[in-house]
């Protein structure tokens, strides 16, 4: 065999050196020239297929040769292509060569031709290249109908972000056709006189039945196209991982990524192979698929994950071994047993992994949605667990999941129950406080209680016993049974002293009680009131321990404004404590709330140890007091608001503000300065820094001037609201002398004329007495008769 | 437009469905007005586009300028109103139901294209063609049955053989299709319409191939005139085996 080789080679190099030669000298076509060349054209993939052989081999012979091919568009001088294309020839062996066009096939004639070159290492260098075979022409336009206009490549499938080139090709030869890629014209090249050509470039995905690609004439009506399918690109599964619920079947998941289903394409499938088994199975599900584990005990397994649609495969592989991919499936009849009040057993059941194995489950108890109790058990089948240390009349929920204890790989999932422990007596008494007042003589006892929480009451609170008993006399007990869920009531007791007992019941039982004591003579508990500060996070009230046997502090207050009914709030305190904070959702800006502050004696009596008054925050007063004005003289009058409650104000009254306004160009009277109101008025201010001062003498005033007045109160945050002023005129500075000395003297003249008019005719006699006539006289007559006698 | 079509597609279902329960009963009705009636509504509701054509060119994409032009031609694969109009009762309800069973064998080829749409339109031809079979044997045992005419009427929307056609051709083709199935279910309406006025009119004549004045029928999914472009080839599809209509 190798003597054959030998002589095999050596006649070779003997033979073409000598048709080599023969080829230079003579110019005669070398014998190795392709022959039998055929080009066949395939459109749906746009290539061109070339088969052609080498005849002139010697019989067995093999020999490395390189063909050179030309391709050319439209005309053979147009050479679009060349390429060397290097394989081993051998006698009457058909060769093939493909090439794919950009341009699709059926817009343009192809020629193709090609010659050879022996390139074999056996061959002493340099080679000469054989003459061209003759052109062969691919033409697939010769298929085409009769129709006016056709568009290519028909239902060609690509992927998103291809670029792809369309070409029309015009039978009627017209330059006004016009191109559109969903609705939106583009513009190509011209390649020839009837065939234009369109670069589409990254193409994206529109929609499963393809983008619309047309052309049409725009007068005549002709109108070609295609469809391109644009598919989503492949992508490679992601999460791929496989587990086993059973040891029996593997379940294999992974995350698909987009559909690539098109009406060209169907969606990718999904292929799953094993390795080391070497079987393999084609999915069903898009994201997931199921895998018989082999019988033989096969512990590990590599599967690779192929993804695949037309246009590419995507592969990804794991490896593992199957014992620790282990993931068990739900357990089940999870149920509360045996349920108490502070304790229940869960117990469970789980589905078997092969033969004996064990499972750890957890178990979680949930109260509020808050896990508060955690414990691992191993079981085979049948799980149980005491549950202790549970709360009464509280429902709970017990979670229960397990994993695979040889190997853990995942917990399994969750089952949960919901159960209810059992009632129990109320652990705690209930918190009590008293009001006491005097109705009709008799003193008046309420008593308020808070619910108890749900921790310490147990159960449902049916109702509430109290029990009064007379400390001073023996007496039947009187009991009282108030049905829940009234929080007070009222008792009408006498002079004596009582202790007061309360308990709250449920369906088990009664509370311990809580004992309070009522002295029948309520005693002087008047005390001086103290100011407290309100905060962002309530009042600080502080007290000074009055006896050493204190066994508590009843903080008490009302939660509303003071002219409302009072919601009674209260807060026990320790013995040893002097201060708290009283803080409710209920406090408001601008509201005076008092504090009563008692100290429970070693008796369970309480006395009232301090109040104290204060504001969460201070307001501005809302409005003024209602001034009187009296004792006007000319040069002075008084103010009062007598009638201004201090107490009712969003804030502590500091004092009050007087505003006066003289008449223009006056000066402020002493006790005033000058001050510029908010309207840019100038007048004068005089401030009383003594809250209980309420009334006001404004002296050193002009007589007979126009003056207005204005009182407001003021806080620490600032005073009332600017309201009018009232308007007065001060008398004349001499009338009331005038008055004083005119008016008796006008009367005494009265008096005098009144008088003088009673007593006319004596004063007529006395001052100016009637004149006896002359003529009337008697001694007149006498002349007379004594004249005439003369005569 | 998108609305008011929203609007309509669940009453079309609702009738069609009604329709359908009532063809599935197997019980005809016995009243003529009444069938005839039913056959009218069903008519309207058919050639209602938004049931089928509409979905088909927004799913296909053929709602672009340019496209929709070539989807407004209403192919000659359908009998025409005149042609429709022409024939007598039994004869235009044999047209009818074989029509319809055309168009039911080429709507299952549709499927994978509308499947929700043509599985609704499939129930309304079924109880359309229903009511048909119910409407032949009314007039067949009524007093006023006609001469029978050929048993088989032929026209059908089965187009001559051709060579596969790509996916765009294959759009174009369907869309035609199913605006030339709207169009036809229009002229259907107007000649059942006629039906009851020529049945008032005249006993004993044919029906008038002249619309009554003030008809409220539905303006179809046809342009006008688009009717004029579908010749009917009376000789060649409608009188199959050498029958010819009185």
């Amino acid at each position: 065999m190798a003597l054959f080789a030998v002589f095999q080679t050596t006649f070779l190099l003997a033979l073409l050196p000598l048709r080599t030669y023969k080829s230079e000298v003579l110019s005669e076509p070398l014998p190795l020239t392709p022959e039998s060349l055929k080009v066949s054209v395939n459109s749906t993939r746009q290539r061109l297929h070339l088969q052609w052989t080498v005849h002139s081999l010697a019989y067995h012979q093999e020999l490395k040769m390189v063909f050179q091919i030309q391709i050319s568009r439209f005309k053979t001088s147009n050479v679009i292509w060349v390429e060397n294309y290097r394989t081993t020839v051998k006698r009457n062996r058909v060769l093939h060569w493909s090439w794919e066009s950009k341009l699709p096939l059926e817009c343009a004639a192809h020629f193709i031709r090609m010659r050879s070159m022996v390139d074999d290492a056996r061959i002493p260098k340099p080679g000469f290249w054989s003459n061209w075979s003759s052109w062969e022409e691919a033409d697939a336009q010769n298929s085409l109908g009769h129709d006016p206009l056709f568009v290519f490549p028909k239902d060609k499938l690509v992927e998103e972000g291809s670029n792809v080139t369309i070409c029309y090709v015009s039978r009627i030869h017209q330059d006004n056709i016009s191109c559109y890629l969903e609705g939106v014209q583009i513009y190509g090249e011209r390649l020839d006189r009837s065939v234009s050509a369109f670069e589409l470039k990254n193409v994206s995905f529109i929609r499963k039945k393809g983008t619309n690609v047309f052309c049409k004439v725009d007068q005549g009506g002709a109108l070609g196209g295609i469809v391109l399918f644009v598919s989503k690109v492949l992508e490679e599964p992601k999460d791929f991982s496989c587990e086993t619920q059973d040891l029996k079947t593997l379940t294999c998941t992974w995350d698909p990524g987009s559909d690539t289903g098109l009406s060209k394409q169907p969606s990718q499938s999904y292929t799953l192979f094993e390795s080391f088994s070497g079987k393999k199975t084609l999915c069903k599900h898009r994201n997931w698929c199921n895998w018989q584990v082999a019988q033989d005990s096969q512990e590990t397994y590599n599967f690779t994950l192929v993804a695949e649609n037309y246009l590419r495969k995507r592969s990804v592989s794991i490896l593992f071994n199957l014992t620790q991919r282990v993931h068990p499936m739900t357990p089940y009849n999870l149920f509360p047993k045996n349920v108490r009040a502070t304790n229940a057993t869960m117990t469970w059941k789980v589905h078997s992994i092969g033969n004996n194995s064990t499972l750890l489950c957890r178990l979680e108890l949930l109260a509020e949605g808050k896990v508060i109790q955690q414990h691992n058990v191993s079981i085979k089948v049948n799980g149980e667990y005491l549950l202790s240390e549970l709360e009464p009349d509280t429902e709970y929920v017990a979670r229960v999941r397990c994993a695979y204890t040889n190997h853990f790989w995942k917990w399994s999932e969750l089952i949960s129950q919901k159960f209810n422990t059992a009632e129990a007596a109320p652990s705690e008494a209930p918190d009590v406080w008293r009001n006491m007042k005097m109705v009709s003589g008799h003193p008046t006892v309420s008593l308020f209680w808070k619910p108890l929480s749900k921790v310490h009451a147990n159960g449902k609170i049916l109702f509430y016993n109290v029990i009064v008993e007379n400390l001073d006399k023996p007496s039947r007990l009187e009991v009282l049974s108030i049905p829940a869920p009234a929080r007070s009531t009222e008792l009408t007791l006498d002079q004596c002293s009582y202790q007061i007992h309360v308990t709250a019941h449920n369906n088990v039982g009664p509370s311990p009680a809580s004992v309070i004591v009522i002295s029948g003579d309520p005693g002087n508990e008047e005390v001086e009131s103290g100011r407290v500060n309100g905060t962002e996070d309530g009042f600080s009230v502080s007290w000074k321990p009055q006896s050493g046997d204190a066994t508590g502090y009843v903080v008490e207050w009302c939660d509303g404004p003071q002219d409302l009914p009072c919601v009674l709030q209260w807060k026990n305190l320790g013995p040893n404590t002097t201060s708290t904070v009283i803080s409710s959702g209920a406090f408001r800006p601008g509201v005076r709330y008092n504090f009563r502050i008692y100290e429970i004696s070693a008796k369970r009596m309480a006395h009232l140890l301090e109040k104290k008054a204060g504001y969460l925050e201070e307001l501005a007063p809302s409005d003024n007091p209602q001034v009187v004005m009296s004792n006007l003289t000319s040069h002075s009058f008084t103010l009062s608001w007598k009638d201004y409650s201090t107490e009712s104000q969003p804030g502590f009254i500091q004092g009050y503000h007087v505003y006066l306004k003289p008449k223009a160009g006056e000066q402020c009277p002493p006790a005033f300065e000058k001050t510029v109101l908010p309207e840019d008025s100038v007048c004068c201010k005089h401030t009383i820094d003594n809250p209980e001062q309420k009334t006001f003498v404004v002296e050193n005033l002009q007589p007979e001037s126009i003056y207005e007045f204005f009182v407001t109160p003021y806080t620490s945050v600032g005073e009332g609201p600017l309201d009018a002023f009232t308007k007065i005129t001060t008398p004349d500075e001499y009338s009331h002398i005038l008055i004083r000395i005119i008016l008796p003297m006008i009367f005494c003249v009265l008096i005098v004329m009144i008088i003088c008019y009673l007593k006319r005719q004596w004063l007529k006699e006395k001052c100016y007495p009637d004149i006896p006539d002359p003529y009337k006289s008697s001694v007149l007559s006498l002349i007379k008769s004594k004249m005439l006698l003369k005569l | 437009m998108r609305a008011q079509r929203m609007r309509r597609t669940p009453l079309s279902v609702i009738l069609g469905l009604l329709f359908l329960s009532m063809a599935a009963t197997s019980k005809c009705l016995g009243k003529y007005h009444e069938l005839l009636l039913q056959l009218q509504r069903q008519a309207d509701l058919m050639q209602d586009t938004s049931t089928l054509l509409d979905p088909y060119i927004r799913i296909q994409g053929l709602d672009t300028p340019g496209l929709k032009e070539h989807c407004r031609e209403c192919p000659g694969a359908f009998p025409s109103e005149d042609a429709l109009r022409g024939l007598s009762r039994q004869g235009f309800l044999r047209t009818l139901n074989a029509t319809l069973g055309l168009v039911l064998h080429r709507l299952t080829a549709l499927y994978q294209d509308l499947p929700e749409a043509q599985q609704l339109v499939g129930l309304n031809i079924r109880g359309f063609r229903s009511n048909i079979h119910c409407m032949t044997l009314l007039l067949r045992s009524s007093s006023e049955a006609e001469t029978p005419e050929p048993t088989q009427p032929g026209p059908g929307p089965t187009p001559p053989p051709t060579p596969p056609s790509d996916a765009f051709q294959h759009k174009l083709k369907s869309c035609r299709f199913l605006r030339g199935y709207h169009c036809f279910m229009h002229s259907v309406g107007q000649v059942l319409r006629e039906w009851g006025e020529s049945r008032s009119r005249s006993r004993s004549r044919r029906h008038s191939p002249r619309r009554a004045p003030g008809d409220t029928a539905p303006s179809g999914p046809c342009r006008g005139g688009a009717r004029r472009m579908w010749p009917f080839r009376r000789d060649r599809r409608l009188m199959p085996r050498g029958h010819l209509p009185r």
